[in-house]
Parts: structure tokens; sequence; C-alpha cells
């Protein structure tokens, strides 16, 4: 069973996934950011994939859209709408990536050309791949940006990006992802910037374009407070492996890897501890990046290694007693499913 | 808009007073009798009088500044001392070479400098050798690197004349010595700034959005790089404009930097001061063309602070 089957939800729309992963590495020189992670992402699903800064997500998922330095190299399958990206050339690419795939960056200020109006940045993705005039193109940018719920999208197609607010700004480059309504959109970080009642306006947006576009979502966070807000399915990374992934409710209300559930009780002292009482934190720090490791990355820091932990990295599989709810875990001695004893 | 026009025009107005002013103030400081310096040979000292009095040099200096600030707003830059003829017949022909130069130098320097810094942001292995060159202009005095060129194009290849004149043949060198010494600001100025751009966030929109290396280029990275550079060339074209003494010296490319620096040793006022102002209006008015430039290209230029 791979990664990309067990993420299939049930009365997902037929046909190819949006997105399959298959042992995907990410290497900066020697380095490895991502190593070796699969995860596949449904139409007209979300998936979350959070995990700290340094997890290894953003390098994921900028390596799924080629978007990535050219210092880092990369490895393993990546396959859109049943399409095998990672056996194109950088043309062949190139010429169909907007048809494939919609990324959306993190800081929408600094990804929009701050000396072109953003109907014409929109408006360009119609000229290049659908031969449009440029008058054409303009007038179907500003109905991308009606799209996305932008009021007068004729007046704010004419403004330069400064001129927006940041709210506007994610929209714009909402518009520029979902533009020619390829199957898979990347969040990188998307709403991280803005402010908690726009971040709330842009997480329904996304939604609602999920459903009327079918798209599938992997959506980039280290907010895990909003992750249950719009994710389907959630993906836990740590020191470049997912360590954990399932269904968003499972995995929050019985997280299996032991990272997961220091995670989550850290967010759970955080929202409902009593001033002065201890926040629980998870020993130690995150491991820098390094080569040649052997055993499991996290047992430095987890309760409940034992030797095994050192000398044999887990695979992700699904845990013992789960549910069959899709569930895999990377961990010799997972939490049982009623919570650490 | 019109507002801002209209302030930068007047802060303009004042500064070239200023400047003005600062400078007939100086040619009094300046040791030396404009009288002696035309009849160096007079005997007499009632010559010399008859000539002070022609030239109104005998009256107090807030007499000799009032008129001649009144005979400035009424456009009437005076006559020179040595020519008999009236300043402005004598610097516009001046003003004209002067004017091709320092366009045909900063074409020169734009165009040496531009690719230099595309080049060095392009491919970092060029940056390292683009330094070097850019250290080395830098290090060059203005007429050292003139000699220069005139020894090795004019005297040794006998690809440039080597007389005086100023035609299209000769503005050549003097134009590319302006292009040498100014290039490496160029270069350095449109390396950083493309360097920034091409790893900005927007360049990886670009590519996400499928556009070519060419496209991004010349869609997204150009006009940004294109701003700054924008304002630099409004500087020196003003600053050239007000004349390019040390190259106009050593090509005698007869400009208003030459006329400026003989009438400065004729103690031809009325010239010198003309010199002057016209550099001071030019510095301006180039600003001011660069700026508006810079607003069309980067509109966030457009909304300055009040």
């Amino acid at each position: 069973m791979t990664a990309a089957a067990a993420g299939a939800v049930p009365g997902a729309t037929p046909g190819p996934a949006a997105l399959e992963v298959e042992d995907l590495r990410v290497r900066y020189g020697e380095l490895p950011a991502v190593d070796g992670a699969s995860l596949g992402v449904d139409r007209g699903q979300v998936v979350a994939l959070i995990g700290e800064t340094g997890s290894g997500k953003s390098s994921l998922a900028l390596g799924v859209a080629r978007l990535l330095p050219p210092s880092a190299v990369v490895t393993g399958e990546v396959r859109i709408a049943g399409c095998d990206a990672s056996s194109m050339t950088g043309r062949e690419f190139r010429l169909r990536r907007a048809d494939l795939l919609g990324y959306i960056a993190q800081d929408a200020m600094a990804a929009l050309n701050p000396v072109q109006p953003v109907g014409r940045q929109i408006g360009e993705l119609f000229q290049l791949h659908r031969g449009m005039s440029r008058p054409d193109a303009r007038a179907q940018a500003v109905h991308e940006l009606a799209r996305v719920r932008i009021d007068r999208p004729d007046l704010v197609a004419r403004r330069y990006p400064h001129q927006l607010s940041g709210g506007m700004r994610q929209r714009v480059m909402i518009a520029m992802a979902v533009a020619l309504s390829p199957p898979l959109l990347i969040a990188d970080e998307s709403t991280t910037a803005l402010d908690v009642s726009t971040q709330a306006e842009i997480l329904a947006l996304l939604g609602v374009l999920k459903a009327e576009t079918g798209s599938g979502i992997l959506w980039i966070t280290h907010d895990m407070g909003v992750v249950a807000e719009l994710a389907d399915w959630v993906a836990v990374m740590y020191a470049g492996r997912i360590v954990e992934q399932g269904p968003v409710h499972g995995i929050f209300d019985h997280p299996r890897h032991p990272y997961t559930e220091g995670l989550l009780r850290t967010r759970r002292d955080l929202r409902s501890g009593r001033p002065g009482a201890p926040l629980f934190q998870i020993e130690g720090a995150p491991p820098a990046l390094s080569a040649g490791r052997s055993g499991c990355a996290f047992a430095p820091r987890c309760p409940r290694q034992t030797e095994i932990c050192a000398e044999r990295a887990p695979a992700l599989a699904p845990p013992p007693e789960a549910a069959a709810d899709g569930r895999l875990v990377a961990c010799h001695h997972p939490v049982p499913p009623g919570g650490a004893p | 808009m019109a507002r801002t026009l209209t302030r930068r025009l007047i802060y303009g107005l004042i500064a070239v007073l200023g400047v003005a002013v600062l400078a007939f103030l100086a040619e009094f400081v300046i040791p030396g009798d404009p009288a002696r310096a035309l009849a160096p040979r007079a005997q007499s000292a009632a010559v010399l009088e008859n000539i002070r009095v022609q030239l109104h040099l005998n009256q107090p200096l807030l007499v000799q500044f009032a008129d001649y600030f009144a005979n400035l707003f009424r456009g009437n830059l005076g006559t020179s001392y040595v020519q008999r003829q009236s300043v402005a017949s004598l610097i516009l022909p001046r003003l004209v070479y002067t004017g091709w130069l320092a366009l045909a130098g900063v074409v020169a320097e734009v165009v040496i400098g531009g690719t230099l810094g595309i080049l060095a942001a392009l491919y970092p292995r060029v940056r390292a050798a683009v330094n070097s060159v850019n250290l080395t202009l830098l290090a060059m005095p203005e007429f050292v690197l003139g000699l220069l060129l005139l020894l090795i194009f004019g005297f040794r290849l006998h690809m440039a004349p080597v007389t005086g004149g100023a035609g299209p043949a000769q503005i050549v060198l003097p134009a590319l010595t302006l292009g040498l010494i100014g290039a490496p600001w160029y270069a350095q100025i449109v390396a950083d700034q493309m360097s920034d751009s091409l790893s900005s966030a927007y360049v990886r929109t670009a590519v996400a959005k499928g556009l070519t290396d060419r496209d991004i280029l010349r869609r997204h990275v150009l006009r940004n790089v294109l701003s700054p550079a924008l304002t630099m060339i409004g500087l020196d074209l003003g600053s050239y404009l007000s004349g390019v003494v040390t190259v106009e010296v050593v090509f005698g490319w007869p400009g208003i930097g030459l006329l400026a620096v003989q009438s400065l040793q004729n103690l031809d006022r009325p010239v010198v001061m003309a010199t002057v102002i016209v550099g001071a209006v030019a510095v301006v008015v180039f600003n001011l063309i660069a700026d508006l430039l810079r607003m069309y290209v980067d509109p966030r230029t457009k909304e300055e602070p009040a």
C-alpha cells in the first residue's frame, strides 16, 4: 500500500490523485533536507504538511514545484494528476507547470512584481499559456480577480501590489495560482503573515475554491491552530521525514507518534493552561541537517525511546491497534490509541 | 503630481539662486584684478581705472551684486570682459558641444557599466573579474585614462584623430573616457539590483508561472533594475552638462568646461558666473527629469511622504 493510496479519502473525485510523491529526497550539497518522503493528495482534498522550521516541509513543497535553487538536488518520483512530473525535462515542465500546479507563496508582497499592475501579472499566464492577446488576457485577469471574491476587480487589476492590503495581495496570489485551474495547489505558509481575521478569510476562500475546482491542496504550515479549519489529512514532518500521517481528527484526537503528541500537548497547554502552570515542552532541539544518520531522528528527545530507536530508523507503516483510517506512523513504540499511559 | 512638480521646481529655483549667490561672492574672494588681467601690460593707473569704470568694478560690492541679479532676472547674463560679446552668445555653442559629449558619455557608461553589471549578476564566476575591472577604473584618474586612450587609439593605432576639433570622430575618445570612468558605478548598482531581483520571490513567482528565462529578465527583472540606474543617469547628465573640465581639457573639446577654465584664468567674471549657473540649472533639471521617469518606471516612488 503506497502512502498515496493510503491518503485516499472516501468519496474523493475519481481519477488520478492530484499529487503522488514517492520517496522524495532533497539535498543541499551533502545535507539532506528531505530524506525520503512519500505523500499523496487527492482531488478535492486538503493535506496539511506540518512541522517546525527546518523540518523540510518547505523543501518538500518547493521540490515538488521545482522551485528550489539549482544547488538543491532533488530525486524521487512526483506525479501530478497522473502525469509523471519528475521525468519531464526542464522545458517540458516549464511549458506545463502552470497547468499542473499553482504555487501560493507566503509573502505576497514580495512574491508579486512591485512595478507591474497585478492584473497584468495574472494576465501574463493567459498570454503565455493560452495564446491570448493582451486585451483578452486583461479581461480574463479581471474575471480571475472576481473569482477570488475581490470587489471591483476591474479597478484592482490596475493597482500595483503596494497599493493593496495584505489580504488583497494574498487573494491576487491565489488568483494567479488557480488561474489555469491546475489539479494541484501548493500553499506554502500562505496565511502565516496575515492577521487572524484575514487569515480566516483566506482559509475560507481556499476551501471554497477547492470545492469549486476540485483541486487538491498541499498546505504547508507550522500553525497547528488553523490546521483543523481546512485540512482533511495531516502529515507531520520531523528532520526531513514524514513521521506520522492520517485524517485530521484522528491525528488531533489520538496522535500516535511521540513527536506529534508532544506538539499537540504544547498547543493544548498554550490554549487552556492556567496562568503560572508549567508549559509542556519537548525536551531538546530539532537536529541539524546531517548526512548518514542511523536510527530515529527524534530518539534523543523522545520519552519513549529504547535501544532499537538509535539503531534502526522506523519505517512509515500502519501502527498496531490502528483504526482502519489509513493512519501511518514511523515509530518503534507508538503511543497507544488511548494516549500515553 | 502637479503639486510635487511645483514643489520640486521651487526647490530647484532656490538651489540655483543659492549657487549663483555663492559663486558671485566667491569671485570677489579670489585674489586678482580683472582689469589687470585684461591689460597686463598697461602702465598707467589711469588706463586700469578706466577699464574698472567701464566694467563697473569701481562700484561697491552690493551695487554690483544688485545689478548682476537684476540683469539675471531679466535673462541677461551680461557681457564677457575679454571677448566683448554677450555671454549668452558665447556660452550657447559651448553648451551644445558639452551636451553632445555628456550624452555620448552617459550612453557609453550605461552601455559599458550595464553590460558589466548584467554579466556579473548572471554569471557568478564573472563577478570577480568585473570587480577588479571596476576597481582599476575607479582608481584611474580621468586625465591619465584620457591620455592613455589618446596614446593607444590615436598615436599608436591611428583609429581616432589626435588633432583637436569637435566632430563625430573626435567625440569618441572623450566619450569613452567618461564612459569608462563612470562605468564602475553603473556596473555595481546594476549587478547588485539584478542579483537581488533574480533571487527575489517575484522571480520565483514568474518561474512558477512557466515563463522562459528571457521573459523573466525582460518582463520582471530589468525594469526593477532600471529605476536606481535612472537616478544615476540624471545625476550624471546634470553634472556633465556643468562641464567635464578634465576630459575637455585633455581632448581639447570646445565645451563649457574648457570655457570655464579659460574664463577663470582671465578673471572673466560674467562668463564664470554663467557657466556656474548653467551647470546648476542642468543638475536641477536632469534630476527632476530622472525622478519623473522613475515614477513612471517604479510606481512605488510616486507616493512620497508628505
